[in-house]
């Protein structure tokens, strides 16, 4: 219980937690002091002096947002001296100001603006010569207004306290102080538009919604992000049919108002032009052809049975993209079992999560974390495993820096980067321990840490004598092994060492680790390795992975896999199969569903007749080796109901017009297991519906009626169903280990698969092509829907492969020149640029734009999970050209220049 | 006025001393250093220079021996003692003349003062003007380190130090400490809102202790000499020892001059710098560098120390005494400070930016005959707005000339404002203004 402190404000008492600011407590009581530079955010600066109070015993006024609290104290915030104080910093900041209210975009919600109200200056005694600066802007996105900046330094504290990027600074001296950045070239961040979120004023303003609005005249949606599974909170400002702009408010949702720049920037796809407006049929011709709802559902739903009466259900298959709402996923899964009966069905979460997530239930019988985003920022150790975590999960990645930087924790990263000075954050350069593992050798890596806690006597005593069979077992598996080729083993030790030792942590692990041979094996360890320490089951203590998509912890937890019924429940199950048949009054099919790569393989081989495929795009996603466009073309029927005439969607005989989150009414599951609202920012563009609604259809014409008469009727059948939806709080509560799991594991379920998870697996294999190729996720785009989002292009227009600087060097290669790339399975040319974080001999190339790669990369599939790994590949490196036009940037496209 | 002997000045004063490490320890230089190592407890040094009565030579006068006490004893990790050299107040000269003629006084100083506060670490952070003395100070520390009175085992006591020379890169603000700490840390020299206060959050957020050049110097002396000695000196107990005033402006002799405080402004007038050049009147004089407030004949009987500076209602501040003659322009020479103020203002809070260029203004309107009686109200408001509300003490200094000629020379305000001309000059003021870059 913290040491409590009376004051008094304004004659008020206040009792307050010790340290509380001035300003914070008389924000409690309901007294707002103005203020500029104060943001709870923020290390206090006490700049811009608008927030003075009188403070009995002190001779002079007291700034409220730097003075904490003291017994007794006693605060005035409304005496005519304190009054007039806040009166004349208005003046002195009004006295260069432009007063351009009527074009800015923060007019309607300026705190000067707002201050000016309330302390109605009648006019300015200032008639001298106003300081004007020339107009500036920091990027294509990003606008600045110096004229109108208070240097209040938020922006410049925020980008430094916050991102650790540190891209803004005040340069100059007295009232020619500004904002700047480094100068030479535009603005080169993160772009995570905390400064212009952060902006009291209108100094920094979004330029992709300039001029567009007036704040009143537009709708507010509070929803949750459609892009990774950080599950950030934002508000969807739209004016009629359009998205303006997004925001987050400080305070609100898991992200505290802190966003990246696919959430902030990358809002503008779900206007894209080339949404799908309108059913499309295959005719005659062997064309795509409009047509209307009324005219595609009947024939479908037709099309459909026939193919179920001719072929039997298991001809029929599913495939769901974990961007969808949890609604329409179980509305998917239901709708394959019930109205199809067929269990072939798979979502995104096969792509890697699958793989977490099914390590997490057989050793702690929940597959969800059994920490939060709290444990992240509380926790005195946080080991990071293959996360990539400012790219790919920008706000757990900001958890991760509140913890080393404010709190003090130590970091211990196993990460393909290294640390590297550079214009954007890099994780690694806040290591106290760092390891540098190469792509694909990161469950290498976790064999090692295992094989350390035995090395460095980090096993629980405890443990130890409970399960001496278990301990020992895995004891001789992982110390039989050498220490990984190529890994600093002493560094290794040192990182197992570091992290036994702390009070609290965390092991995040992400795409590097999951998305790569050995994926499934490494979470099992993982949790092998928490066993060992006698953490697993300490609270604060867990394994954490973080998923790519926004909702593939709902698609595990809805069934949408073929391996899982709602809960997630094994699919043969016994009990969870007579509950489920309970509730849904029939029983889902018995036979055993194959996976995204078997229905690939049953269409090949002409057993698979027919597929639904919901939002995803298999044909972009796998390898042009995995051969999945010739397997979909086999198909009697494919059905594909998308925002865009994807790759796939251009094979299919039906496409259906789906509308994106930012139409939808729903929840989404985050990486934690949160359960969170998604709400409409819009009404569904052109004819297109949600996609449960769509399905609900389906099955009323398949003569197996689904009906829901919204999202929220589906959502109640899953709270019904599913253990963990049946209480949404406003935080979430981490799931607690199940002791019978692993009281069962220890015995028992170890030992299933012990000597396949600490081999030395295949080792790198030496072949001709010596460079370590990672595909991955880049901070400015995830998956396909990115490259739709205008502002995100502005930012980064097409994949380059970035390698370091000194191999540039030694191959004669510059910014833009371009390279050709030949692996075993093929060729491809691409563009190249460098960035020091790239460890030498190591290549990366961004997701996004994967298809440049084309037939470059092959295909294994997890033999335990069917996950695909396709993201390490070897490939040699052949320069083939200097920079030419397709490096250069983009053509201005938003409106609004000089 | 009687003859006093030099302390601070001595060494140079001397003919053909070089500053040289032979040069000083010829005049008994590291004597002190050699009594205290090893055979003096750190905690009784300190006792030792709270006893002498020594306050800082800065501008504060805070007493140096109760600031070095304030360091927590048991403080883990390093702790840190910084000699302030940025001296970049108008009118002062002292320390750079302490640095450049005589460097390893201070340096005997600052290695005595790391001993008492147990300082392994120390850095020197000089003006980035001071080409000359940054080349002195180093070539003074390459001795220092050669003979032993600097490094890990300093004569063969087992005490360690270190010492760097650190430069500024010219910002007047780097002079204030927690700006000075900033900008050693490699950031943009801005000043730290107070508490905490260095003593425990410093260099790096570890315990420091930032003094003076003069101040430093001073610490051998004591040492060799007594507390008891070093407290007779001047006009003790508040203001005990001699000070380097910087005399400049219109006396006959400027230049630096080591007396003890007590005697005159009339002494060090009239006596010590030679008198007025010309013989003319005295008009007016700033006491203690350009944030200190002008001060008038009849005050030509206040003593030089703390105490009476302050009760004349100025302050003794940096030693530096800028005098002017009787034809001044007042207004011109508030104008001429408030341009200093304004390009050095560091554009951090609120009040001092906007109210340096918003002051500037119109003393510059007020000079070139544009002025309008209603402009002296709103520099009287626009200093009450600024007094007490800044970040640091920048804002009371820049408003210190307005007040101060304000309140001696409105009729000099008026009479231009009247006349729409400086009644002083025929031709128009030499330009001073560029607001902006």
């Amino acid at each position: 219980m913290a040491e409590m402190v009376t004051i008094l404000i304004d004659g008020k008492p206040i009792e307050v937690e010790k340290g509380t600011l001035v300003i914070e407590a008389a924000r409690r009581i309901g007294v707002m002091i103005p203020h500029f530079c104060y943001h709870p955010k923020l290390k206090p600066d006490a700049n811009c002096r608008m927030c003075l109070v009188e403070v009995e015993k002190m001779p002079k006024l007291q700034t409220s947002c730097s003075t904490v609290v003291a017994e007794g104290m006693v605060v005035r915030t409304n005496t005519p001296v304190v009054d007039e104080a806040h009166k004349s910093v208005l003046e002195f900041i009004l006295a260069n100001h432009p007063l351009d209210c009527p074009i800015c975009d923060q007019g309607g919600r300026c705190d000067l603006q707002d201050f000016s109200h309330r302390y109605t200056p009648t006019g300015s005694q200032f008639t001298d010569t106003k300081r004007v600066y020339e107009k500036g802007f920091f990027s294509p996105l990003i606008e600045k207004e110096m004229n109108r900046c208070v240097s209040c330094l938020r922006c410049v504290r925020y980008c430094d306290e916050i991102m650790d990027v540190k891209a803004l600074a005040n340069a100059a001296r007295s009232t020619m102080t500004e904002i700047v950045h480094f100068a030479g070239h535009p603005l080169d961040c993160e772009f995570c538009g905390g400064c212009v979120q952060i902006c009291p004023v209108g100094a920094i303003t979004s330029r992709l919604s300039m001029y567009e609005f007036r704040p009143w005249m537009m709708k507010r949606a509070d929803t949750t992000c459609g892009y990774c599974g950080d599950g950030c909170s934002l508000i969807l400002e739209t004016r009629g049919e359009k998205v303006i702009e997004v925001m987050s408010s400080h305070g609100n949702g898991r992200n505290n108002g802190d966003l990246c720049a696919k959430g902030f920037f990358g809002y503008q796809y779900v206007n894209h032009e080339d949404r799908l407006t309108t059913p499309l049929v295959r005719q005659a011709d062997g064309n795509l052809h409009p047509v209307t709802w009324d005219e595609v559902l009947p024939v479908l739903a037709e099309r459909l049975t026939q193919i179920k009466l001719a072929h039997g259900a298991d001809a029929i298959g599913g495939l769901i993209s974990a961007r969808c709402t949890n609604e329409d996923l179980y509305l998917f899964q239901k709708f394959m079992r019930l109205a199809i009966g067929s269990n072939h069905l798979d979502s995104t979460a096969r792509y890697g999560h699958v793989n977490a997530a099914r390590a997490l239930r057989r050793v702690q019988g929940t597959n969800r974390w059994t920490v939060s985003y709290e444990d992240i920022v509380q926790a005195d150790a946080l080991l990071l495993i293959g996360t990539q975590v400012t790219a790919a999960n920008p706000i757990v990645g900001l958890k991760v820096k509140e913890a080393v930087k404010k709190h003090g924790a130590t970091l211990l990263t196993l990460e393909t980067l290294v640390p590297s000075i550079e214009t954007t954050s890099n994780i690694t350069n806040l290591s106290a321990l760092h390891v540098a593992v190469p792509p694909g050798r990161h469950a290498a890596a976790v064999r090692g840490l295992v094989k350390a806690a035995f090395d460095e006597n980090l096993v629980d005593a405890a443990l130890s004598s409970r399960a001496g069979d278990y301990v020992s077992r895995i004891r001789a598996a992982a110390t039989a092994l050498p220490y990984p080729e190529g890994l600093d083993e002493a560094a290794l030790r040192a990182v197992a060492k570091a992290f036994a030792g702390a009070r609290r942590g965390v092991i995040l692990i992400g795409q590097d680790l999951l998305q790569a041979p050995g994926g499934h094996e490494s979470a099992v360890n993982l949790l092998d390795f928490l066993l060992l320490l006698g953490k697993l089951t300490q609270p604060g203590w867990g394994l954490a992975p973080l998923t790519e998509e926004n909702n593939e912890q709902g698609a595990v937890e809805m069934g949408a896999t073929a391996e899982y019924l709602p809960g997630p429940a094994d699919v043969g199950d016994a009990a969870a199969r007579t509950q489920i048949a309970g509730a849904w009054k029939d029983q889902p099919p018995a036979s055993q569903g194959m996976h995204l790569l078997e229905m690939l393989d049953a269409a090949r081989a002409g057993t698979l007749k027919a597929m639904l495929i919901v939002g995803e795009n298999p044909v972009r996603s796998l390898p042009l080796s995995a051969k999945a466009a010739s397997a979909l073309e086999k198909l009697d029927l494919l059905v594909v109901q998308e925002l865009f005439l994807t790759e796939t969607a251009k094979l299919a005989d039906v496409v259906l017009p789906a509308c994106s989150y930012a139409e939808k009414t729903g929840t989404f599951t985050n990486s934690e297991g949160f359960v969170q609202k998604v709400r409409p920012g819009l009404e569904p563009v052109g004819d297109s519906r949600p996609d449960w609604e769509i399905l609900s259809s389906l099955s009323v014409m398949m003569g197996y009626p689904l009906e829901y008469g919204d999202a929220k009727e589906i959502l109640k059948e899953i709270r019904a169903v599913i253990p963990g939806y049946r209480v949404l709080g406003a935080k979430p509560e981490p799931a607690q280990v199940a002791a019978k799991s692993v009281e069962q594991y220890l015995t028992r379920g170890f030992a299933e698969d012990l000597p396949a998870r600490y081999s030395a697996g295949a080792a790198p294999k030496a072949n001709s092509h010596r460079w370590a190729l990672a595909v991955g996720q880049t901070l400015f785009h995830s998956g396909a829907m990115s490259t739709k989002a205008q502002g995100l292009l502005e930012l980064q227009h097409e994949g380059k492969l970035i390698m370091n600087p000194a191999d540039a060097q030694r191959l004669g290669i510059a910014d833009g020149d371009r390279v050709r790339l030949t692996s075993t399975s093929g060729e491809a040319t691409v563009p190249v640029t460098m960035l020091g974080r790239i460890p030498e001999g190591t290549l990366f190339f961004p997701e996004s734009f994967r298809e440049a790669l084309a037939g470059l990369p092959s295909m294994t599939p997890d033999p335990v999970t069917g996950v695909p790994y396709c993201k390490q590949l070897r490939v040699s490196v052949d320069k083939v050209g200097t920079g030419g036009a397709s490096s250069g940037p983009p053509p201005a496209r938003i409106a609004g220049g000089k | 006025m009687a003859t006093h002997e030099l302390l601070l000045l001595k060494n140079m004063s001397q003919p053909g001393y070089s500053g040289s490490l032979a040069d000083y320890e010829r005049a008994g230089g590291y004597q002190a250093l050699k009594k205290v190592l090893g055979k003096i407890p750190p905690g009784d040094i300190t006792e030792m220079v709270k006893k002498s009565g020594l306050r800082g030579r800065g501008g504060a006068g805070f007493p140096t021996g109760v600031k070095w006490s304030f360091i927590p004893k048991d403080h883990p990790g390093p702790r840190y003692l910084i000699c302030n050299a940025d001296e970049s107040e108008p009118g002062t000269f002292k320390d750079r003349q302490l640095m450049e003629r005589d460097p390893h006084q201070m340096i005997e100083g600052m290695i005595i003062a790391a001993y008492a506060i147990g300082v392994r670490t120390s850095y020197i952070y000089i003006r980035g003007e001071f080409v000359l003395g940054a080349r002195v100070l180093e070539r003074a520390l390459a001795e220092a380190y050669q003979a032993g009175y600097l490094g890990k085992d300093i004569l063969g006591t087992g005490f360690a130090l270190d010492l760097y020379v650190h430069r500024g890169a010219g910002a007047y603000i780097c002079g204030e400490e927690t700006a000075l700490l900033e900008s050693l840390e490699g950031k943009r020299g801005l000043p730290r809102i107070k508490p905490p206060f260095p003593a425990t959050h410093g260099l790096f957020q570890k315990p420091t202790v930032v003094n003076n050049v003069e101040t430093l110097a001073n610490v051998p002396h004591i040492v060799n000499r007594g507390a008891e000695w070093f407290a007779s000196i001047g006009n003790p107990p508040k203001s005990s020892g001699t000070r380097v005033f910087c005399m400049s402006g219109h006396v006959k002799r400027p230049g630096n001059y080591e007396v003890p405080m007590g005697v005159t402004f009339r002494e060090i007038i009239y006596d010590i710098a030679g008198g007025m050049r010309g013989d003319k009147p005295l008009k007016a004089f700033i006491p203690g560098g350009a944030s200190a407030a002008f001060l008038m004949p009849e005050h030509l009987d206040v003593k030089l120390d703390f105490e009476s500076v302050a009760q004349a209602g100025s302050m003794l501040g940096s030693g530096g005494i800028t005098v002017m003659e009787e034809g001044t322009c007042m207004v011109w020479a508030a104008e001429n400070l408030l341009h200093f103020f304004n390009h050095e203002s560091c554009g951090k809070c609120t009040p001092c930016r906007e109210g340096s260029s918003w002051l500037l203004q119109i003393l510059r309107r007020i000079d070139h005959g544009k002025g309008k009686m209603e402009d002296l109200a709103t520099l009287t408001r626009l200093c009450g707005n600024i007094a007490g509300r800044t970040v640091c003490a920048f804002g009371d200094a820049e408003i210190a000339p307005i007040t101060s000629t304000l309140q001696y020379f409105r009729d000099e305000y008026e009479a231009h404002i009247r006349e729409q001309r400086c009644p002083f000059r025929s031709q128009p003021a030499p330009e001073l203004i560029s607001v902006g870059r």
